[in-house]
Parts: C-alpha cells; structure tokens; sequence
C-alpha cells in the first residue's frame, strides 16, 4: 500500500495508531525536556503535524520512527521559540517533576535522577534504544550518526551509570 | 573477538547480541557475566525510563477532521483529548482496584529481586532451595526445570518462597502464595512482563515472565510440580 493513511478509513487507521504510540512519545517527549508539562505540549504539537501530513507517510512500520522525528523536531522547535530558563537538576528531580520524586522505589529514583543528569548526547540514544525499541541503525538515522558514533554513545551512557549507580552506593554506605 | 571488543559489544547493545558475541560469551564466564549484568541494568534502566504516564497523556488521539467555530485546532483537540480522558479514568477506576493489587504487589517484589532476571544454566543451591521449601510448606517436582534462584521472601507480612526457573522462554519467576486466594485466575501484563496469578492449594501461585513467553504452558508445568502435601 502506497498511502495507507488516506480517506477515512486511513483517518480511522491514524488515529488508532497514534493512540497506540501517544504514551510512548510522551515518554520520548518528557526525557527529551525532562519536563512533563513541556512533554505534553511537545506530544499535542507533533500529533497535530503528523495528522496534517499522515498522507505523506507510506508505510505503516515506518510510523514509530516518523512520529519520533517529528517530536525531536517539535521539541527542538519549541526550544528555538522560548528560551527556557535552566534549571537545576535537583529543582527537576524534586519538584518541577513530582512524578520524578514519587518513583516506586529508591533504585528507581536513583536510577531515574542519574539518567536526568546524562548529557544530551548520551541520553538520547540510550532511550532511544531502551525504552522506544530503535535498532542502533535506527538510531544512526534519527540521530543523523554513523552506526559507530551510536554504539560508542550507547556504551558509554551505560558505563556512566554504572559509575554513577556505584558511587550513589558507596555514599549510602559511608 | 577479545574481551574489550566484547564488552563494547555488550555495553553498547546488550539486547542484540550477534553470533561472535554470544561465542565469546559462552567461553569466557567473565565476559558471560557482564553481559548479564548489562542486561540487568538495562531492566533497571527501561524501569527508570518508564515514568507514568497520566490518562491524558494516554488519551486517545482525536481527528481534528473539522475546525470547530471559535476554537482553533489546538483548543478543540485538548477538548477532545480532555473528554476522552475523563472516559478513560472512569475505565481505569473500574478496571484498576483490588483485582490487580495482588498482581502489582508481586511486580513491585521482583524489582527488588534482580537475580529473577538471569539467565542461567547453574542451578540454585540444593540446601538452599530446599530450605526454601520447607519454610513454605511444600515441595518441587523435578519436572519444573532448572530453579536457578529460591529465596524466602516477606511478601504482604508472610514468608513466601520466590523461585526463578528457567524455561526456552528465559527466566520465569514463581512465587508460591498460600495465604492469597483469589477468586479466578488473574493476568496481566506490564513493563514488558506478563503474568498469571493462579489458585492453587490453600493459596495461589504467581508466574511472571517476559511478555513474549508461553505463560500457559510454564504455568501448567509449574503448578503440577508444586506439591503442597508438605503441610
């Protein structure tokens, strides 16, 4: 199938699967910002996007990594229009993002403020893989990186939490 | 393939690994075990990621076919989006609740025990395992499998056992409860897990595994292994 969005019965078929997608490109979207407010204007922005050119996308495998793009370039975009003010990433593990606070358990938590910490570069990637299920070629293409670049900057976010995970350890036990 | 290029490998994509990965893996025991704790940080690692999302977030997308007079695209698909949100937490309200309390409590268990997540062909400890056994008040046919883990674990104020089998679907994780009953059988599914939390004795058994596993097929093994007779 060639358009498969198209008419109503492809209006139907996007909506449906968008509803599928819409939990994990909030996720996307909220690791991206580390924001869960921004996450969500960033989600609403770029499924008003794709739905005004859902007839441009001609296979149905190829959705996942096209909604993906168009929220790094929802989320870029609305970084260009307002210039967030930083914030500390304390302020944003405790209380710009109670969800963050609130994790289930304290490794959780741990886990969740070292990942908040990565620099950009790492972090992206790395959920990328992890959570969205992007094959390290995959990545490499919505990344605009060499397969090689990829492989080196999924290794090194996860030796960073390691080192990270096992410091926050040794703290706790001092 | 040496040791370093291995856990490049590894470290960089531990969910995939190819044929010389897993070749160097099966005769360095060193190199085996990092790519298994790799794989348990990656575990803990999509935990972390997985923050929750909220109905809205989860709300069904609205097609915003027509423009409604007054309200801009934006506007009257956060109405939409709002409207079905309140739909999908009254489902939620009906469809969470006690029934799966008993299903949440024993995720949130496994999290705290990341030996459930190894794959591995060394058996658990026999003195232990049976041990184990004996606190819980039965016994284990051989027929189960290989219990690479036993642990008895506070569970809901009780001691229960916690096993971890190994099946061709990976690890699965038991736990035998004697003090739940549920009325039917439950199941689940979440963070990549599935489930089934069967009666079984004077209690229930739990079964946990990848979502992909043959749930039906491990559960029937492991409730005819389980022998309660012990009580």
């Amino acid at each position: 199938m060639n358009a498969p969005f198209t008419g109503k019965h492809g209006e139907s078929a996007f909506a449906r699967l968008c509803d599928e997608l819409r939990p994990d490109l909030f996720r996307f979207a909220f690791w991206l910002a580390r924001d869960r407010q921004v996450a969500e204007d960033v989600v609403q922005e770029s499924l008003l996007r794709a739905w005004r050119s859902r007839e441009s996308l001609t296979e149905i495998g190829a959705a996942k990594p096209w909604l993906l793009t168009i929220v790094r370039r929802e989320h870029a975009r609305l970084y260009e229009r307002k210039r967030f003010e930083t914030v500390p990433v304390d302020d944003l593990v405790g209380s710009e993002s109670p969800e963050l606070a609130a994790a289930e358990d304290q490794q959780v938590l741990d886990l969740r403020r070292a990942i908040i910490e990565l620099e950009d570069d790492y972090r992206e990637p790395l959920v990328l893989q992890v959570l969205m299920g992007l094959s390290t070629d995959e990545i490499a293409t919505q990344l605009g990186l060499t397969q090689a670049a990829v492989l080196t900057r999924l290794f090194r976010a996860r030796q960073k939490l390691r080192k990270r995970l096992v410091v926050g350890a040794n703290d706790e036990g001092d | 393939m040496d040791c370093l290029e291995f856990r490049r490998l590894a470290g960089a994509d531990p969910q995939h690994p190819d044929a010389a990965v897993l070749e160097h893996a099966a005769g360095c025991p060193r190199c085996a075990g990092y790519l298994r704790r790799t794989l348990e940080l990656d575990r803990r690692i999509l935990a972390a990621l997985s923050v929750p999302v909220s109905p809205q977030d989860a709300g069904r997308v609205a097609a915003p076919a027509a423009p409604i007079p007054g309200l801009d695209r934006r506007r009257w698909y956060a109405l939409a989006a709002s409207i079905v949100a309140g739909v999908l937490v009254g489902s939620l309200l009906w469809l969470g609740g006690p029934r799966n309390s008993l299903a949440q409590d024993v995720l949130a268990h496994m999290d705290h025990e990341p030996e459930a997540f190894v794959v591995t062909a060394v058996p658990a400890d026999p003195a232990v395992l049976g041990r184990v056994l004996e606190r819980g008040g039965i016994r284990l046919r051989p027929e189960v499998g290989t219990v690479s883990y036993a642990n008895s674990c506070r569970f809901r104020g009780r001691t229960v056992p916690h096993l971890v089998v190994q099946t061709d679907g990976g690890p699965v994780t038991v736990m035998v409860l004697r003090n739940e009953r549920p009325d039917t059988a439950v199941a689940f599914a979440e963070h990549g897990f599935s489930g089934t939390i069967v009666p079984a004795g004077p209690g229930s058994i739990a079964v946990v595994g990848a979502a992909d596993a043959d749930l039906a097929r491990i559960t029937e093994r492991v409730l005819a292994a389980v022998d309660w007779s012990q009580e």
